[in-house]
């Protein structure tokens, strides 16, 4: 298997610069997903590897060749569209067969191919149907197994499974994952559901505007977003955040947040930091409606539960600012409606700069200094 | 138990209460039908002047095709001219001259079909690959812009294109030495010379259905291919035609059902009796025996002839296609 490795790509349309000299390496058999907001240009970077776009700048390599004037079919990729680009004039199986008659495999070697394919994703019963005949779970499955029957070096994705409905969307997805648990192809990913990237990546790229905001693990990105975005984007629902200015307490810094008083973890920066206006940020599962020693009790006005089963969403206010909590429910949401406070400790709190977005030093006080 | 002693209706009381269900029914439907107009009433109001066309220019007329079972004279009208049966079909089965017609008909629509059908698609073809935007522009107005010149004109094109003495025909072929052809005399040329400025005149503009239909190709299919290995080459016969086969089946069934209409008007402005043995066709003997020989009766019968044969033929095209390829006109 190759590896993926962009080198400041650039993509120019006349004087625009739509994606901004991006430095990416995918390691072999890596899943990594690019995700953003609509317009990051992280469909335009796939389209880059793939090379249906052309690279205005910088470098890209799959495995040790450097393939910026490859021809697509050179490139050994394959890729699946978001419409899945079935050909809705062959049937199941010549549609999986198209890129191995295109380079003339022989017959027996494709349909052989064609049948293992099918196998694999459970469309055997469907070989003689054409697409129209197929629901959309099953065009998607076909979409794939015209990328698999290849076996390229490189699996491309380019929003796959945003034409489905929610629950075939979960189905795929850890249908796409067992595949890739399989047959260990390099894959690259795109989507604009964080879920999505959180379930299927071995690491996130979180891209906005033509720019890579934050690379990491899943986790590192929960835990360590290193921006007001990537916080935001990373995470459902998305993590809290308000503004608050910086106090000096007895036990540490302060926030200072719509009358609200919040412990905030012993940052290096946050020393000597007094008036300073930071944006204060705390995951929903990170409140907690049961008091805990050492955590800040902060005051919220309950506005409306949103039941999930075994959880629940408390939309609520501090003061003015939108607060949301992730709550145990218990089996019975009663005892959510009582609700007045929520306690947070002050290592769950993320600070980022104001007027950057940045979040500040993970360095602590004591230990750096 | 008796007869006498029946509980529940009787049949007869079943069948008012089914007619009066059925009236109420037709009743309610009515009351819906009413909504509807009174809804809607300006989508009918805008339909208006076409059903108003058809009826008076397409429906009305038929009422004189009975002349052609008549022994229609002017002077005693359609209704008062006597009846006569299957004659003037008789009579025309019997004239030599219409069967040529016929052959005729036959023969330069199944040419033009087999030219003039295809021409417009790989125009379209060729236009959908032109890279340069102004080029292909340029390109376009020039093939559509025969179409917009009347027949007329057009006959004088060919006919002063072909001149023996000064056409620019003739004087290419004298430039290689050969001796000029009076091609419009000649019944062998007088069908290659028609069908050829058929296409001329039309397949740019027909072309434009295939275009619109390419540009409704999903572009993910091309980039799939192009993924996949596809040359430009393989795109065209592996993605573009057959995505826009079902457009080139509808067009085909519609130029099926046209194919007995040869454009005869071009075909009255260029024949001569020299050439009569290859280009009299059905409507080119109807205007000449009903029109200028007034035999009104003997040419309706020919006119229904055609009539006939060609829904015959377009009713098996779309059936046939319906079976086939699963795309048809109703």
């Amino acid at each position: 298997m190759s590896g993926v490795s962009l080198e400041r790509i650039v993509k120019r349309y006349g004087a625009l610069e739509v994606v901004h000299g991006i430095d990416l390496e995918i390691a072999p058999t890596e899943f990594v997903v690019l995700v953003g907001p609509s317009g990051c240009g992280k469909s335009t970077t796939l389209r880059m590897i793939a090379g249906l776009e052309e690279i205005s700048g910088g470098t890209c390599r799959i495995g040790d060749r450097v393939v910026n004037r490859v021809a697509p079919k050179d490139r050994d990729v394959a890729m699946v569209f978001q419409n899945y680009a079935l050909y809705p004039h062959l049937s199941v199986a010549d549609n999986i067969a198209f890129g191995l008659r295109i380079r003339r495999t022989p017959k027996a070697e494709i349909a052989s191919s064609v049948e293992e394919v099918a196998g694999i994703l459970g469309l055997t019963p469907y070989l003689d149907r054409r697409p129209a005949d197929l629901s959309g779970g099953q065009r998607q499955r076909v979409a794939m197994g015209r990328a698999i029957v290849r076996h390229p070096e490189v699996f491309l994705f380019d929003e796959p499974l945003s034409n489905l409905d929610a629950k075939l969307r979960t189905q795929m997805r850890a249908e796409i994952k067992r595949l890739h648990k399989r047959l260990g192809v390099t894959s690259v990913y795109v989507t604009h559901d964080q879920v999505e990237a959180m379930t299927l990546a071995d690491r996130i790229v979180v891209m906005r505007d033509g720019r890579i905001e934050q690379i990491g693990t899943p986790m590192e990105l929960f835990n360590d977003p290193v921006n007001t975005f990537v916080a935001g984007f990373i995470g459902s629902p998305p993590m809290n955040q308000f503004e608050a200015v910086v106090e000096a307490g007895e036990r540490g810094p302060m926030a200072v947040a719509n009358g609200a008083r919040i412990a905030l973890p012993a940052l290096e920066s946050l020393r000597h930091a007094q008036g300073r206006k930071v944006i204060i940020g705390i995951r929903p599962e990170h409140a907690s409606i049961e008091p805990m020693p050492g955590a800040s009790t902060v005051p919220v006005k309950l506005d409306l539960i949103e039941t999930l089963g075994s959880e629940a969403l408390l939309h609520s206010s501090i003061g003015e600012v939108p607060f949301v909590i992730k709550a145990e429910t218990g089996g019975d949401t009663a005892h959510l409606a009582g609700v007045e406070a929520f306690h947070v400790a002050p290592e769950r709190i993320k600070v980022f700069d104001h007027d950057t977005g940045r979040v500040l030093g993970a360095a602590r006080m004591g230990v750096a200094a | 138990m008796s007869q006498q002693e029946h509980i529940g209706p009787s049949t007869e009381e079943l069948v008012v209460e089914a007619r009066e269900a059925l009236r109420d029914r037709a009743r309610r439907r009515a009351a819906r039908l009413g909504d509807h107009f009174k809804r809607e009433w300006q989508i009918y109001v805008l339909l208006l002047p076409t059903i108003l066309w058809f009826a008076l220019f397409l429906y009305k007329p038929m009422y004189g095709l009975q002349i052609a079972f008549k022994d229609y004279s002017i002077f005693r009208g359609i209704d008062g001219s006597p009846w006569i049966g299957f004659e003037h079909f008789r009579t025309l089965f019997e004239n030599d001259q219409f069967l040529r017609a016929i052959r005729n008909t036959v023969i330069i629509s199944f040419f033009t079909l087999l030219f003039g059908f295809p021409a417009p698609i790989i125009l379209a073809l060729m236009f959908n690959e032109i890279l340069s935007q102004t080029y292909k522009r340029a390109a376009q107005t020039i093939v559509y812009l025969p179409h917009f010149i009347s027949t007329v004109i057009i006959a004088g094109i060919v006919i002063t294109a072909f001149s023996p003495s000064a056409g620019i025909v003739n004087t290419v072929l004298e430039w290689l030495g050969m001796d000029p052809v009076y091609f419009l005399t000649k019944p062998e040329w007088f069908r290659p010379i028609f069908i050829g400025s058929g296409i001329w005149q039309e397949a740019g503009f027909q072309s434009i259905v295939y275009l619109a239909a390419i540009a409704g190709v999903n572009p993910s299919l091309y980039e799939s291919a192009v993924v996949d290995g596809a040359s430009r080459w393989q795109m065209v016969w592996k993605v573009t035609l057959p995505s826009i086969l079902p457009t080139i089946i509808i067009m085909l069934i519609i130029r099926i059902g046209n194919l007995l209409e040869v454009g005869f008007e071009l075909i009255i402005l260029l024949y001569q009796p020299a050439t009569y043995e290859t280009a009299d066709v059905i409507n080119t003997f109807i205007y000449r025996q009903g029109l200028q020989q007034g035999q009104y009766d003997l040419a309706a019968a020919a006119g229904l002839f055609n009539a006939v044969v060609a829904f015959v033929l377009v009713m098996t095209a779309n059936t046939i296609s319906k079976r086939v390829s699963r795309t048809s006109l109703w």
